[in-house]
């Protein structure tokens, strides 16, 4: 069964899913520049096995898994991964303390948050991102990340956890260096 | 470690997940039984759903430098550009064996007579990398057009063709006046280089043709050597161009693998109006300046007409 490319044009899955991949990826790679190629890079392999997918196949979720996977290449040299994740722990350090005064609550909750979720392991990061910012459900997680529904839960559980502790800690930081 | 303590560890994993809204109802019960003794779980849970709450912003809260307009643009652009890269083929069977047809968003790409479907995708995935995907849908058309074609049902094949796979400019124009010749019509190599302005390059004709990505569309089939051998086709497919030939009224000698042009009419090169074999010194005239027919209807077909001095329509060729 072949996808017929006049109905169902591949601009229109472009339109539909681009913002949201490319904003999973800012989080899955900790930079907005390897996002933006990667995200291209998801559509690019989309865009050539689309015709292919079967009609009733869940877009999103497919697309969502390959970004992953060419997220999990991107990270496969360990030295990368190093790099990344020492910027993101110097990200936490220089700018934890010293947010601007005034910034919506919400939103510098969400920036400690999106700088303890950097410093996760590769699966728990990615599992945490599908699953509490994309809501993807856990089957289509664990084939993302090439383990079980029931692990792919694991991972997202796991982050929680770390989440928690790391927000107790960025605290204790907060109102040490206060005077 | 206290019994106490190993159960609020153990208890952890369903307090995230009841947290979450996502626990069973057992776990749940087991939490609230838990938690209505237990401070310190209670506290626990109650910073879990405060995360919850934190985490469900972060759906909607902006992302510092996640603006995706750039490689949104980018990426279009790509698209468009792998897209005009990009062709479809199917190996299908035809009454001349095994064919593999490609096409792109311009036009037919390849027609390829293979014998192992193995070699023929290896053969395009090299020339074409990633860029080529196997889907039979989108050539079919292209394929019944062309057994109508080889059934005799028709005569033309309107296709737009996409010349990515000549090697050079020379093979463009080879190719280009190869495609001229009109159905049921043949000429020399000699006559091609001619056309093309080439006059010497008789040879490089042949390699070019010998080379010709698409053929039957670009018909280099009707295209023999001076002395009326067909020469060959499509590697050692020499019966392939003789069936061709045949299908389009033109009498080979089946044995010899050639043609006999005191058996065909003549159109002198720049003249419209066709002759019997032996009209004037047509026969002292070399290949190169003539095409030849198999029959008057298809020279009639694009639009030329019976010599009026030898009147090949009063007295037709019996072959």
């Amino acid at each position: 069964m072949v996808r017929d490319m006049t109905e169902d044009p591949f601009e229109t899955v472009v339109a539909a899913h681009h913002a949201e991949i490319h904003r999973y990826l800012v989080r899955a790679t900790s930079g907005p520049g390897d996002a933006d190629d990667l995200s291209q890079e998801t559509f690019v392999r989309a865009y050539k096995a689309y015709r292919t997918l079967p009609p009733d196949a869940n877009v999103r979720a497919w697309l969502f898994a390959i970004a992953t996977n060419l997220c999990r290449n991107h990270f496969r040299s360990e030295g990368r991964r190093r790099l990344a994740m020492a910027a993101a722990a110097a990200g936490a350090s220089e700018r934890g303390p010293s947010w601007p005064e005034g910034e919506a609550i919400a939103n510098q909750q969400s920036a400690r948050i999106d700088l303890i979720v950097a410093a996760l392991p590769f699966k728990q990061r990615l599992a945490f991102t599908l699953r509490k910012v994309h809501e993807l459900d856990y089957e289509a997680i664990g084939k993302s990340l090439e383990c079980s529904g029931e692990s792919a839960r694991a991972h997202v559980f796991q982050a929680l956890r770390k989440i928690r502790r790391g927000l107790d800690d960025l605290d204790v930081v907060h109102t040490e260096r206060q005077p | 470690m206290s019994p106490e303590n190993l159960t609020c560890r153990e208890i952890e994993p369903d307090l995230v997940a009841v947290a979450a809204g996502e626990a069973g109802t057992s776990a749940a019960r087991g939490v609230e039984r838990h938690v209505a003794v237990c401070r310190g779980c209670r506290d626990e849970l109650a910073r879990y759903r405060v995360l919850e709450g934190m985490v469900a912003d972060l759906r909607r809260a902006p992302m510092a430098g996640a603006d995706p307009t750039l490689a949104r643009a980018e990426l279009e652009s790509r698209l468009v550009d792998i897209r005009s890269r990009m062709v479809a083929y199917g190996i299908f069977p035809s009454p001349l064996g095994k064919l593999l047809i490609a096409r792109s968003e311009l036009g037919v790409s390849m027609v390829r007579y293979i014998d192992s479907e193995r070699a023929a995708r290896s053969y395009l995935a090299r020339l074409a990398g990633d860029e080529a995907m196997e889907d039979k849908s989108a050539v079919e058309a292209t394929y019944r057009e062309l057994l109508d074609y080889l059934g005799a049902r028709s005569t033309r094949l309107g296709w737009p063709l996409d010349l990515r796979w000549a090697g050079s400019d020379f093979q463009r124009r080879v190719l280009a006046a190869t495609a001229q010749l009109p159905y049921g019509a043949i000429t020399s190599y000699a006559g091609i280089a001619r056309r093309i302005g080439e006059p010497a390059s008789v040879r490089a004709v042949a390699q070019a043709l010998r080379h010709n990505p698409i053929p039957i569309a670009i018909p280099c089939h009707r295209v023999i050597g001076s002395s009326g051998d067909l020469t060959g086709y499509a590697g050692s497919r020499i019966g392939l161009k003789e069936q061709l030939l045949s299908l389009e009224g033109v009498p080979v000698g089946l044995r010899a693998h050639r043609i006999d042009r005191d058996n065909m009419y003549v159109l002198y090169e720049g003249y419209t109006e066709y002759c019997l074999p032996t009209c004037g010194t047509l026969s002292q005239e070399p290949m190169s300046q003539l095409t030849l027919f198999g029959s008057r209807r298809h020279a009639e077909a694009v639009g030329f007409t019976p010599c009026s001095s030898c009147r090949p329509d009063l007295h037709p060729l019996t072959v």
